[in-house]
């Protein structure tokens, strides 16, 4: 088994997944220490989210296509253990990025965040396929920019869908992302990331 | 039966790509032949449990793919080498067709035995160390091939096989086909109408998602005697008249 969580992990191109988000905690830790204006501040830190979830959602693209999907029923199993082992990855380095930083919302946000824009990732993934799965992630940040833009420049946005538009300890705002993980953990198991068509002819 | 469809159809929004399919098959080796647009690629998905029929009824090793549990056991008794190949560049021959093994639950005891009589059977014993991306067109058709028999199939399903591979290849592959043919339901779709002569008891030949012919290669090449239709071989003779029959 450990022979096929190997085999599978670098087929999904995990490390270079995980050397991309580590690259987006170090350029987020570095830019944290420079000085931001309050929107800035704010928003920062979920356009890196973003891009975690990003790498997450692409890592689920299959090379095989479909003679990988009628095999046995290990793969949903090692699609699941990927995408969650890949989301930790990414909670912990966003995490890792507050020590010494001024991180707007602090860590609970910012896992919140990345939660559920993961979610979005993995749906996208499921729908589109691996090498689109960041439309989802990318479009639903420039809304949640746009929420948080809101707050000083009224009406705000407050649903709890909009979740980075509410604050860290809002329990509204972290079921929302919660829920959107878990569908996409479930999509991305049992559907895996839609294969790209192969080149006609 | 290994294979037994009855009047399956499939369609994909407006088009109807297989259209009323009845069809069985045992162990043996079966040239599905057909032009382009004809239904093999449907036909064979659906075999291969890749796309559920839009109607009809499917059996494939006395085993209905429509329920899960069936249809996982199926899976690990089949084989499929699709018409486009995907393969991660990085990986060696050996680590592709093994990646295959534990997927599809091979006992890991007897992996590597099984992956290097696989990388052996199709040829490429000499290149099992290399990576999958310094391979050429025909002996990543051949990895492809390794890492649908790796389980020892009771049903195998190639598309377009011999795409790539020169004279020598298909000639050594026309034997493996025989020698799986043996134990195992074997399904060739191809263009190739020497190959289904060479290698197949059986030829099923499609047209506008219909089997408009099913018999034997030597039965094809009675339907052209005597026949002004096109074809340089005698079953090519065959193949055309019964299109041309067929389309009539």
């Amino acid at each position: 088994m450990t022979r096929l969580v190997h085999l599978h992990l670098a087929s999904r191109r995990v490390p270079a997944a995980l050397a991309a988000l580590a690259g987006c905690a170090i350029v987020l830790w570095a830019a944290l220490h420079r000085h931001w204006d309050a929107y800035g501040a704010l928003q920062l830190p979920l356009l890196f989210e973003t891009a975690c979830a990003s790498v997450v959602a692409i890592a689920t693209a299959s090379p095989f296509g479909d003679p990988e999907r009628v095999t046995g029923h290990r793969l949903p199993w090692l699609r699941m253990a990927t995408a969650v082992t890949l989301t930790i990855a990414a909670a912990a380095v966003l995490a890792a990025t507050g020590i010494g930083t001024d991180l707007a919302g602090g860590t609970t946000t910012a896992v919140r965040n990345l939660a559920g824009l993961t979610g979005l990732g993995l749906l996208c993934a499921a729908l589109l396929g691996g090498a689109l799965a960041w439309i989802a992630p990318v479009a639903y940040a420039l809304l949640g920019v746009y929420a948080l833009y809101t707050q000083w420049h009224g009406p705000a946005l407050t649903s709890p869908c909009i979740w980075p538009g509410r604050p860290g300890d809002d329990l509204g705002g972290a079921l929302c992302s919660g829920i959107v993980l878990c569908a996409g953990l479930v999509a991305i198991a049992i559907r895996g990331a839609r294969d790209t068509p192969p080149p006609a002819g | 039966m290994n294979i037994d469809i009855t009047d399956v159809t499939r369609r994909f929004g407006r088009t109807r790509a297989v259209a009323g399919v009845t069809m069985s098959a045992g162990p043996g080796v079966l040239g599905l032949l057909g032009p382009n647009g004809a239904g093999k690629t449907s036909l064979l998905r659906m075999l291969a449990t890749v796309i559920p029929p839009t109607s009809g009824r499917i059996r494939l090793l006395e085993r209905d793919p429509g329920v899960a549990a069936q249809r996982r056991a199926i899976r690990r008794r089949l084989g499929y080498v699709p018409q486009h190949l995907g393969y991660y560049p990085s990986f060696t021959v050996v680590e592709f067709v093994e990646y295959f093994a534990l997927l599809k639950e091979v006992p890991a005891a007897q992996v590597p035995r099984a992956v290097a009589t696989a990388v052996e059977r199709v040829g490429l014993g000499d290149k099992a160390r290399a990576r999958m991306r310094t391979l050429s067109g025909g002996m990543l058709r051949r990895a492809g091939i390794a890492q649908a028999i790796v389980n020892d199939p009771e049903l195998l399903l190639l598309d377009e096989p011999t795409a790539g591979l020169d004279p020598e290849q298909r000639v050594a592959f026309r034997g493996l086909l025989r020698d799986l043919g043996q134990t195992a339901t074997v399904v060739v779709s191809t263009h190739l109408v020497e190959d289904v002569g060479a290698a197949c008891a059986q030829v099923a030949l499609m047209d506008g998602g219909r089997i408009v012919f099913h018999g034997t290669p030597q039965e094809l090449t009675a339907r052209g005697e005597g026949r002004t239709a096109a074809g340089d071989a005698p079953l090519e003779r065959g193949y055309s008249t019964v299109l041309a029959e067929a389309r009539s």
